[in-house]
């Protein structure tokens, strides 16, 4: 026999030897039982790689400074007309005082088609010209007659380096491929400095401090250079970065993902049971036996962390080209957040190893007879009391009552949430009452399991009679799980409903701007951003011949838009009307047409037609038709406290203009975007109150959704007048927000079932072993698993519905009716229906194979 | 001194109508060197004796003393740290670690109790040459064979300077000739100076012991020294 001189240890618990040999053992567990881990080593890869991948798209998506395109790196720029009869001077001025300096001069240059097309001039070495420009092959232009074109330049004119590019009456050497690194779409031909010999626009950069103040003073010009404009950022850079609203979702996916693993290693050391309790029989302390299982959540934390981050910058890095087309702007795709990588890597690893700290505590504590017989110790009738639960969610609650609503978060902007410090507050108290909702849900839907106990009565089929009683009884892992299911259920539910009341505002009208059939054209030119001109007479006139000419051609209704009043809802205490978003055009007989309304469906009397449901009933409508002469840009009070109805203003009556309650007729006929005539003024209307009507577009409205072809026939138009023609938007509807909440819910919830059912039942894998032994066939094993899936399922449908329910009323002020008024049927019934029968389908499907061994110990 | 020494113990689980006395006032005491075996009919309480003797399990009344330690007194760790350095437990089925191999399953008390992994392993590789297992040292627990694992488990439970080794069926699961081996090794133990107490069915192999305990009812009915050979049990095995 074997003697041992042993070396005591000083603090009898066998220190860092211990400890290691019982991470060597968690470490070959985590190995041998790998499939086991699947699902928590899934969830961990993918919220880490969703972090990873978010955090990198955010944090490109925009540029370093948003000023780049404008200013590059410089302070301030001048900008000087091409016409300027003392340019050289100027520039020679401002450099003189403000330098050092960049010159860039342009001179458009004719391309015998729309695309503008500009030769510049540029030094490549430039103080702050560096995000302005970049070489992406050959060299740039270094002496005359030499050219750098961009890429669309280049194609534009089958041109390519060391070849000859003929524009503006030269002749130029191809040198290289350049372009704007910060504005992909800036077409441009690159020349060296001085060889544009016709500028028709100088920008001079400016970095120094001279011009800062110049800038600071408030100045349109520099002092001694009136020609040129002064000008500098007009975006704020800074702020947080984008990448911690990408932790912070993290750290709600991360909290859904640690429910699921807490389940999910409770059944890992049930499995362990028997080998914990034989460790103990040899000697391991309780806190040994606490550290498998925490060495295993950790091993499962870095794994999935690890391969979250090498999926999620695998996914990066194979979606910065696309990124980098849609954003405009060249992508460096080496520029990371390591920061953002980190911290989710952490997150990961924290939460596994919290998860798995609960079922080490719980398994350590069982007893050694216990543990060592396999089975899990009697469950216990433990009373936990659905006060915390109440308390917090109560408190999400009162918070979410006092978070403002809808208004707090830009709906309309008029709403108790504006205005700097409330609006923080406001925000505050949305996130913390949401996270506050979260959480008291969450607590509280394990206690719902309770109602299983009592469905599960004597008249129920055997198959699930055992699996509700048995849901009731290993409510540790049932609870867990349910809590995950409410928890996605009630994400969906509350996005369902909140894009409800958001659609359901009938002043704030909200939705895609037109259908994919539907173009409007305004009568207003845009020369460049941000800038608008009306068009002449004569220019709408040739405008209008040839929209009418293209609806021909598209088969298409041509109906000019004009608006005579605007609608608004005067507020008796606020004295501040909330407006009423998008145009009131005429209901002309061309526009009813267009959507086939007669006259004969319009009631005799009414002054204002809508689609819009819920118009009728909006208390203190008011219509004010002020001639838009009346009212002008230099005119500070115009459409502020001096109309009719606003603070300060003359009461609503029909000689100051304005018709208070007019009378309203819904038409559901009319078309439903925000930019389409949705809501219009009869010309019975019109006449009565003697209004004047403006032309404000014309809408074009197709028999179907228009082709690629037809909407760039649309825009050539458009670009010859230089106005902006609107088609309709990718912006998501109400079906779209609701389907796609609904369908993510149902994901989410159907994925927790699925990875944790199996695991639930596997806590009485010995009791399903008896079942088959005494004959049970596959088709009880089935229904077990089905109706133990269904049972969890519903039950979270209905938790989570009535928790989002109770909290989108808290929050949105709103009656059961209103809210509910535009959710989809279908989407509460896939929820509360679709999502139980589908995991009992799932459940059915996967489960019924009869066990493979009768031993049931994990131990040899 | 004893090296085990029961004093009036009982144990009672359950409650009111589920109550079950499971020992009765079981006094029982074991010298170093000495066997003793355990026999009696199923449920009649021998596995409680030897869990409440191993401290895995509370006595509901009595005193049990290991070593001249009263467990009573002890906390869950000073438990612990009782089986690590002076207990060594031997079950029916095993109850090898997986993951470890033979040589670390053995190694495992030591190293839960503060000795280096490889001073650790050293004396678990010691031990299992011992019992004839050198060249399995290095398998898992799953490449053994039934009797191999059951050697492994004995090593594992003598390993160190173990002074009461408490084995509950261990040939349960063996044929009769690795059986007869185990309790070989058993024995050899005690001529080291280990206490032994084993709990059988199988008069037998009872007739490797010192000293015979008979148990019914969670009470000693009788104790007896064994004439050589088990057939001069039979009768007493009521």
């Amino acid at each position: 026999m074997t003697t041992l001189t042993r070396p005591r240890a000083g603090t009898g618990n066998g220190g860092v030897p211990a400890r290691r040999a019982v991470m060597r053992w968690g470490w070959r567990l985590f190995r041998r039982e790998w499939r086991q881990q699947l699902l928590v080593f899934c969830l961990l890869t993918v919220a880490v790689a969703a972090t990873v991948w978010g955090a990198s798209a955010v944090t490109n998506a925009q540029l370093a400074d948003p000023n780049y395109p404008t200013l590059g790196t410089a302070a301030a720029g001048v900008t000087l007309p091409g016409t300027d009869p003392d340019l050289a001077a100027d520039i020679a001025t401002i450099s003189g005082r403000y330098g050092p300096a960049d010159v860039i001069e342009n001179q458009d240059i004719a391309t015998g088609t729309t695309q503008p097309v500009q030769l510049r001039s540029e030094s490549p070495r430039g103080h702050y010209t560096a995000p302005l420009l970049g070489l992406v092959s050959g060299t740039y232009p270094a002496g005359p007659g030499q050219a750098a074109l961009t890429s669309q330049v280049a194609a534009l004119y089958d041109a390519h380096v060391g070849g000859t590019w003929r524009a503006a009456g030269t002749t130029w050497r191809v040198t290289g491929i350049a372009q704007d690194p910060s504005n992909l779409a800036d077409e441009f031909a690159l020349v060296a400095p001085g060889q544009v010999t016709h500028p028709s626009k100088v920008t001079v950069l400016l970095g120094s401090a001279a011009a800062q103040q110049a800038l600071n003073s408030g100045g349109a010009t520099l002092p001694g250079v009136p020609t040129g404009v002064l000008f500098g950022p007009n975006i704020n850079a800074g702020g947080p970065s984008p990448a911690v609203a990408i932790i912070l979702v993290e750290v709600l996916g991360l909290a859904f993902v640690g429910l699921v693993s807490v389940a999910s290693f409770s059944v890992l050391a049930q499995r362990r049971l028997r080998a914990l309790g034989m460790l103990s029989a040899i000697g391991a302390t309780e806190r040994g036996l606490r550290l498998v299982l925490i060495i295993n959540g950790l091993a499962v934390g870095l794994a999935g962390a690890l391969a979250g981050a090498a999926l999620g910058l695998s996914a990066w890095f194979a979606y910065a080209p696309a990124l980098q087309q849609s954003t405009g702007h060249v992508i460096d795709a080496a520029n990371l957040p390591w920061w953002a990588f980190a911290i989710a890597v952490v997150l990961a690893v924290v939460t596994s190893v919290l998860a798995s700290r609960r079922p080490a505590k719980t398994m350590a504590a069982v007893p050694v007879v216990t543990a060592l017989s396999g089975r899990p110790a009697p469950p216990k009738a433990v009373h936990r009391s659905a006060v915390p639960g109440v308390v917090v969610f109560a408190l999400g609650l009162a918070a979410l009552a006092y978070s403002g609503g809808l208004a707090a978060v830009g709906g309309s902007g008029d709403g108790p949430g504006s205005g700097g410090g409330p609006r923080t507050l406001h925000t505050l108290l949305l996130l913390g009452g949401l996270v506050a909702a979260i959480i008291g849900i969450i607590l509280l839907a394990p206690l719902a399991i309770s109602v299983l106990a009592a469905g599960a009565g004597p008249r129920l089929p055997v198959a699930i009679r055992i699996a509700l009683r048995d849901l009731v009884r290993y409510r540790a892992r049932s609870g867990a799980t349910l809590a995950a299911t409410t928890f996605a259920v009630f994400l969906a539910m509350g996005i369902c409903l909140v894009a409800s009341i958001r659609f359901d505002n009938p002043l704030d009208w909200f939705g895609p701007n037109l259908s994919s059939s539907q173009l409007i054209f305004p009568t207003g030119a845009s020369p460049a951003p941000g800038e608008m001109e009306q068009l002449s007479n004569a220019q709408l006139t040739r405008l209008s011949g040839q929209l009418n000419t293209l609806a021909v051609s598209l088969h298409a209704q041509f109906v000019p838009l004009e608006s005579p009043a605007i609608l608004y809802q005067s507020d008796t205490q606020t004295h501040s009307p909330q407006n009423f978003t998008g145009t009131v055009y005429i209901a002309t007989p061309r526009l009813l047409a267009a959507y086939g309304i007669k006259a004969s469906q319009i009631a005799p009397g009414t002054d204002i037609l809508t689609m819009r449901p819920g118009l009728t009933g909006v208390p203190r409508l008011e219509m004010i038709w002020t001639p838009p002469t009346a009212c002008n840009d230099d005119d500070p009070t115009c459409g502020d406290g001096s109309q009719p109805g606003a603070a300060g203003g003359p009461p609503c009556t029909l000689s100051n203009d304005c018709l208070a309650s007019p009378v309203i007729q819904t038409v559901p006929g009319l078309p439903g975007g925000t930019s389409a005539p949705n809501t219009v003024i009869t010309e019975y209307a019109v006449s009565k109150y003697h209004m004047r009507a403006q032309l404000m577009g014309w809408l074009i409205q197709a028999p179907a959704p228009l082709t690629a072809t037809q909407l760039n026939a649309a825009r050539q138009v458009a670009l010859a007048y230089q106005v902006v023609v609107e088609t309709g938007s990718s912006s998501p509807g109400l079906r779209d927000f609701a389907d796609g909440a609904t369908a993510l819910g149902i994901l989410i919830a159907l994925g927790v079932l699925a990875m944790s059912v199996g695991l639930i039942r596997s806590e009485t894998a010995r009791d399903l072993r008896t079942l088959t032994a005494t004959g049970a066939s596959g088709t009880t094993r089935r229904t077990i698993t089905a109706a133990t899936a269904a049972a969890l399922g519903l039950l979270g449908a209905i938790v989570g519905m009535a928790g989002a329910v109770v909290a989108v009323l808290a929050w949105g002020h709103s009656s059961l009716s209103d809210m509910f008024n535009d959710v989809l049927l279908t989407d509460v019934l896939i929820l509360l229906i679709g999502l139980p029968l589908a995991a009992a389908a799932g459940g059915w499907l996967l489960a019924g194979r009869e066990p493979k061994v009768i031993a049931r110990q994990p131990l040899d | 001194m004893s090296m085990l020494e029961l004093s009036q113990v009982s144990k009672v689980y359950g409650q009111g109508a589920a109550e079950v006395h499971a020992l009765r006032e079981v006094s029982l005491a074991v010298d170093p060197g000495v066997m003793v075996a355990v026999m009696g009919p199923s449920g009649s309480g021998k596995s409680t004796l030897l869990t409440i003797a191993g401290s895995l399990e509370e006595a509901s009344s009595g005193q049990v003393l290991v070593a001249g330690q009263d467990l009573a007194a002890m906390s869950r760790n000073d438990k612990a740290r009782l089986r690590r350095r002076s207990i060594g437990y031997v079950f029916q089925d095993f109850n090898l670690l997986p993951g470890l191999t033979a040589a670390e399953n053995v190694a495992l008390p030591l190293e839960l109790d503060g000795i280096g992994a490889r001073k650790a392993q050293q004396a678990g590789l010691r031990a299992l040459t011992d019992l004839g297992l050198a060249d399995r040292a290095s398998n898992y627990p799953d490449q053994l064979s039934g009797g191999e694992r059951q050697r492994v488990a004995i090593a594992r439970a003598v390993v160190g300077d173990r002074q009461l080794l408490l084995a509950d069926e261990p040939s349960g699961a063996l044929d009769s000739a690795n059986g007869d081996a185990v309790m070989r090794v058993i024995r050899t133990a005690c001529k080291r100076g280990v206490a032994a107490v084993v709990v059988t069915h199988d008069a037998q192999l009872a007739s490797w012991a010192d000293r015979v305990v008979f148990i019914r009812d969670g009470r000693i009915i009788d104790q007896t020294v064994p004439a050589p050979g088990p057939e001069s049990l039979l009768g007493q095995d009521r």
